[in-house]
């Protein structure tokens, strides 16, 4: 671990999942000391290094560090606190995949807004790339030593990706479109399922959800 | 100077400057033997890792291949390979969120180009301009704490400076045939310091292979504008 016992985050975002739960779940993971501070918006807007949220602020020895850019910040707590493997190879397949949820992200706010002839196109190209990404994901996991994880037999960054990815699909995006859910949830493998409720049960994630619901009540025997 | 024959990598992109430009910069700057494909598309679209590109292949002579994805994430892999990306953990975040902010800039830069309906466009151009603006506010800030030297951190070419070049080549020259106004939206904005270190990344002698096959981001951004008759 690179970060002394005397460090403090913060971790300023709206009061949602949104794009920061992957930092919530590092910094439980990690056992830092951290709070979260949902700035008043946009009154705080210009009072943040790129006028926007996530934030991380590292306080340590009296002295302040800020980062910016959800994936920046995951990946630097992934890095300090030890979930990130040194291997620049093992790290890149890591990032890889968040890169490619991110993508999806996108690509989710894109066929929502679109209008027309383009609806349907981004559309079918959402969950063509939604579809993959369930594969990959599947093909990594049969790659895997463990069921349990990803990577190796340990929590790691990608394991900690995956879940918020799928927490932000399956619990989050709803508020934008109300079918989401049961479309994501249709695509699961039993597979992928057992992986999301083995991260869930990890005992470095057990304080995340004294603040929240677990995804367990989600998936009936139906899903298995 | 001689190649480092071992490894060899092969990027996959579409032959355009586009998201790949990072990585090629970085992968002439780490002088290794790297050569570009350009696949039919969308019929090799089924036989790239993720159906996407850019693709990195990384060849060894033992015949294994490392294949990865992911423009950003392809640039941090071979930053981190080549000593571009400092080890120190906090100092390489720093250059990455710089990375991330460009590429958040450069994404709303398509939506505004792409935007079908008029106010669509409006919202989406806001959106752009703003992040720029805040972008180049940042960037200047960072060089200027740098000693206004050419580089955004230290005195050498880092993956900070090559993606920061990137990004504004990808927009200045890349979308020019796409947006024809683009170069009188976004020269105005940019600052001394960034003309400085734009000019001072293409006269690297790490890139200057580079240079001699590829459009000077300098010439463009240092070009007088003409008067008004």
């Amino acid at each position: 671990m690179l970060s002394g016992s005397d460090t403090v985050y913060v971790l300023r975002y709206f009061d949602v999942i949104g794009r920061a739960e992957g930092c919530r779940l590092l910094l439980t993971a990690a056992n830092a000391s951290w709070t979260e501070e949902h700035p008043e918006w946009p009154a705080e807007k210009a009072n943040q290094p790129f006028e926007r949220l996530p934030v991380l602020v590292e306080r340590s020895n009296g002295n302040e560090w800020i980062l910016c850019e959800s994936l920046t910040i995951e990946r630097y707590l992934a890095r300090v606190f030890g979930f990130m493997p040194t291997d620049l190879k093992q790290a890149a397949l890591q990032e890889q995949m968040a890169d490619q949820q991110a993508d999806l992200l996108s690509a989710f706010f894109g066929q929502l807004t679109a209008t027309g002839d383009m609806k349907s196109k981004q559309i079918d190209e959402f969950n063509t790339l939604f579809d993959r990404m369930v594969k990959e994901h599947g093909r990594i996991l049969s790659r895997s030593s463990s069921k349990q994880h990803l990577f190796g037999d340990q929590l790691s960054y990608a394991d900690i990706s995956l879940y918020a990815f799928y927490k932000l699909f399956i619990v989050y995006l709803k508020c934008y479109q109300s079918d989401i859910a049961e479309i994501v949830k249709s695509k699961l493998t039993p597979e992928i399922i057992n992986l999301i409720l083995s991260i869930e049960k990890e005992p470095q994630l057990a304080p995340h959800f004294s603040k929240c619901d677990t995804m367990a009540a989600i998936f009936t025997a139906k899903d298995f | 100077m001689e190649t480092n024959k071992n490894p060899q990598y092969i990027l996959r992109y579409f032959d355009r400057i586009g998201v790949a430009e990072g990585s090629k910069l970085l992968l002439s700057a780490a002088n290794v033997e790297w050569t570009e494909e350009h696949p039919e598309w969308p019929q090799e679209k089924p036989n790239q890792p993720f159906g996407r590109m850019p693709v990195l292949i990384e060849k060894h002579v033992d015949d294994t291949d490392f294949v990865i994805c992911e423009s950003g994430n392809i640039e941090r892999y071979l930053a981190r390979a080549y000593g571009f990306i400092p080890s120190d953990i906090r100092q390489a975040a720093f250059q990455e969120q710089l990375r991330d902010q460009a590429s958040d800039m450069f994404a709303a830069f398509i939506s505004q180009l792409v935007a079908k309906s008029e106010e669509d466009r409006r919202e989406n151009f806001a959106k752009f301009d703003g992040l720029l603006d805040k972008l180049v506010e940042v960037q200047t800030k960072q060089i200027n704490a740098n000693g206004n030297n050419g580089h955004l951190f230290g005195d050498k070419l880092s993956y900070a400076d090559i993606v920061t070049y990137a990004f504004y080549k990808i927009i200045v020259v890349g979308m020019v045939k796409r947006q024809a106004n683009i170069v009188d939206i976004v020269k105005p904005k940019l600052t001394p310091q960034l003309i400085k270190l734009i000019t001072a990344v293409e006269a690297n002698p790490l890139l200057s292979s580079y240079m001699t096959r590829s459009d000077s981001v300098a010439a463009v951004v240092t070009k007088p504008t003409s008067a008004r008759l």
